[in-house]
């Protein structure tokens, strides 16, 4: 007898697919089901998408608990090397968090850094120059060029 | 307007000086994020598309189109050189021609790449020209019940026939439905999905998903799974020529690989990478000369990228004739089409006809654009190469950041971008193929509103997907996709457990 095979990150991703399957059924009585002519409203693509959520999850559940996802390709040669992982991230929350006082280009060059450190470099301060640089120039391009509006840092021009 | 009238009619707009500076940038654009890794044209034009509040649609869709075809061209070089290919549809091509710049080949693997590239763009353009209007005309006898039916292939096809398991294709797709229902719907001005957050009112933008997924994603998968991955970039030696001999025996793979390409760029099954490794079987199999394949056998370059050209291209014509994208790049130009409130589809021909024999007309320019750009210079790509991948990926991560924010100053699509780059790194490591959902979602909505016109013109009678010829015969395709595959394995299954019994 052949031990199965089970990978809890398989079952957590099929739990979410059944999860959103039923946030989408719960959703459902808030959206009027009558759509004027028609005999199907707005309620009635939300509901096939909710009834094929379900079978989804149901199925990848019963393949991740019978011997896992079938014809999974080959694992990464690396196992997750989670400190990369968490600098990329937190550099995304950290510009999210100061974007909107600490101005664009202060807050992305904060965010080049910490991808940078995610990638292996340890010249912060090669980094923070190069992305300094780099931000800058696309934030003139993207508010002059474009005429997009990007908040500026309190320093002033970029 | 006939085939011929039409291209004349777009040359002269593709020649005007601001579209041809737009084709060059996009020509420049797309070899640039070809070469390099970890970027693709999916993200490219998604990044781009804050450009459509600047340019006029005939110039940014030039341009997309640009980056679209040059990735292909770009892709090449780095898959001789780099022993890790950049995209999916250049792997084939890396097989051969990485193993050619080992044995000092490099130059003749880049040129038979280059033209056998522009052999194959101009041959399939060639065909988008003659086919594309015949489609067009058939596509207007589309109703809302046909059209319904067609983005149920599609749905079908990229998500099936696509990638290791239907199943997570299928996941992949309806994720995809799911983040289209998001927002107002466009029918009876009811907001679905919302959950009372002022910003998805308007839904979530095609953007902050695709780079979320791909630039995010990816970024996060390379940095925390590849770290070790040591990237050897092998030096172009010797002429960047090929011998006579050389070029005798690329012909017939770049004649091959076009013929093999073109039909399946033109399906609905997404994306350039069946016809190269396709390509590659035929060659192989028809191969009787002195390199054997494994060691760079130029013919197992010459294929396949002609292969991946032919493919993209000939996507145009279900792209600009029926509004149906066959990959997640497609899928984006879609969206550009969007932005300026131009709906893709039969009507495109007769409606916007200046744009459309501009945008074919641009195609021919642009491979011999490419050809240019890409043959004598490849020295000067491949120096793309060696950016330090740290800085690298912290520049393609910035540049996400920009066009999620960049929109309407909003942490909001921040921490979407987040979200969705954090879901796109599951999917690449649990290998649930991204392009479903991208599709999924920028059709879901019209899937919605055909699905619902085709009824309120039927009476509410779902028979009219039936009993329209073409919409059944749409059906009956879709639906075997689904059906014919895992009844193979079944059959396959019982035989091999019946097989020691007997």
């Amino acid at each position: 007898m052949e031990i199965p095979r089970r990978d809890r990150a398989e079952i957590a991703i099929s739990v979410a697919v059944l999860a959103l399957a039923l946030f989408v059924f719960s959703e459902l009585s808030s959206i009027p089901a009558e759509g004027g002519y028609s005999a199907v409203g707005p309620r009635f693509a939300p509901m096939i998408v909710g009834i094929g959520l379900l079978a989804i999850g149901v199925l990848l559940m019963r393949q991740a608990l019978t011997g896992g996802w079938r014809d999974r390709g080959p694992p990464p040669d690396e196992p997750l090397h989670a400190p990369a992982y968490l600098w990329i991230a937190g550099g995304l929350v950290a510009q999210m968090v100061i974007v909107g006082f600490a101005g664009f280009t202060i807050a992305s060059t904060l965010l080049f850094v910490a991808v940078a450190r995610g990638f292996g470099s340890t010249r912060v301060a090669h980094d923070a120059i190069v992305g300094f640089v780099l931000t800058a120039a696309v934030y003139v391009f993207f508010t002059r060029v474009l005429g997009l509006s990007l908040p500026a840092s309190p320093l002033g021009i970029v | 307007m006939g085939g011929l009238e039409g291209l004349a009619h777009g040359f002269a707009i593709a020649l005007t000086a601001t579209n041809i500076l737009w084709a060059f940038v996009g020509c420049l654009l797309g070899t640039a994020v070809g070469v390099l890794p970890g970027v693709g044209p999916a993200v490219t034009i998604a990044l781009l598309l804050p450009l459509t509040t600047q340019l006029e649609p005939t110039s940014a869709l030039i341009m997309f189109c640009g980056v679209y075809y040059g990735a292909m061209y770009g892709g090449s070089t780095t898959s001789i050189l780099l022993n890790t290919p950049g995209e999916s549809a250049s792997i084939a091509t890396s097989l051969e021609g990485n193993a050619m710049a080992k044995r000092g080949r490099a130059g003749a693997a880049l040129a038979t790449a280059a033209i056998g590239s522009f052999v194959a763009g101009t041959i399939a353009t060639i065909l988008v020209t003659l086919v594309a209007p015949p489609v067009a005309e058939w596509g207007l006898s589309f109703g809302p019940a046909e059209k319904f039916s067609l983005m149920v292939l599609a749905f079908m096809t990229i998500s099936a026939v696509l990638g290791q398991s239907a199943l997570r294709g299928f996941a992949s797709l309806f994720f995809g439905l799911f983040l289209g229902l998001i927002g107002t719907d466009a029918m009876s001005g009811q907001v679905r999905f919302a959950l009372g957050i002022q910003e998805l009112f308007d839904g979530i933008d095609v953007v902050v998903v695709a780079v979320g997924l791909f630039a995010i994603g990816e970024t996060l998968y390379v940095a925390s799974h590849e770290r070790r991955v040591v990237e050897t970039i092998e030096r172009i030696r010797g002429s960047l020529w090929m011998s006579k001999e050389d070029f005798r025996r690329s012909i017939g793979p770049w004649l091959r690989g076009t013929a093999i390409g073109f039909p399946f760029g033109t399906m609905p099954a997404g994306g350039a990478e069946i016809p190269t490794f396709l390509s590659y079987a035929t060659e192989k199999k028809l191969h009787k000369g002195p390199d054997k394949f494994g060691e760079g056998a130029i013919e197992g370059v010459a294929g396949p990228e002609a292969a991946n050209n032919a493919s993209v291209t000939a996507a145009l014509i279900p792209l600009l004739t029926l509004g149906l994208p066959t990959s997640a790049t497609a899928a984006i130009i879609l969206t550009g089409f969007q932005q300026y409130g131009i709906q893709p589809g039969p009507l495109l021909f007769t409606t916007q006809a200046d744009l459309v024999w501009a945008l074919i007309a641009s195609l021919y320019l642009g491979n011999v654009m490419l050809l240019v750009l890409n043959l004598p210079m490849a020295g000067v790509w491949a120096r793309l190469l060696s950016i330090p991948r740290p800085m690298l990926y912290a520049g393609i991560v910035v540049f996400a950041t920009i066009s999620a924010y960049g929109m309407r100053n909003s942490w909001f699509d921040l921490f979407l971008l987040l979200f969705f780059g954090l879901v796109g790194y599951v999917m690449k490591r649990w290998d649930i193929p991204v392009a479903p959902c991208l599709v999924g979602m920028i059709l879901g909505p019209r899937a919605d509103t055909e699905l619902r016109r085709a009824l309120q013109i039927s009476q509410n009678d779902f028979s009219v997907f039936v009993t329209h010829p073409i919409s059944a015969a749409l059906l009956g395709v879709a639906l075997l996709l689904v059906i014919v595959p895992p009844a193979m394995r079944w059959r396959e299954r019982r035989r091999s457990r019946a097989a020691p019994t007997l």
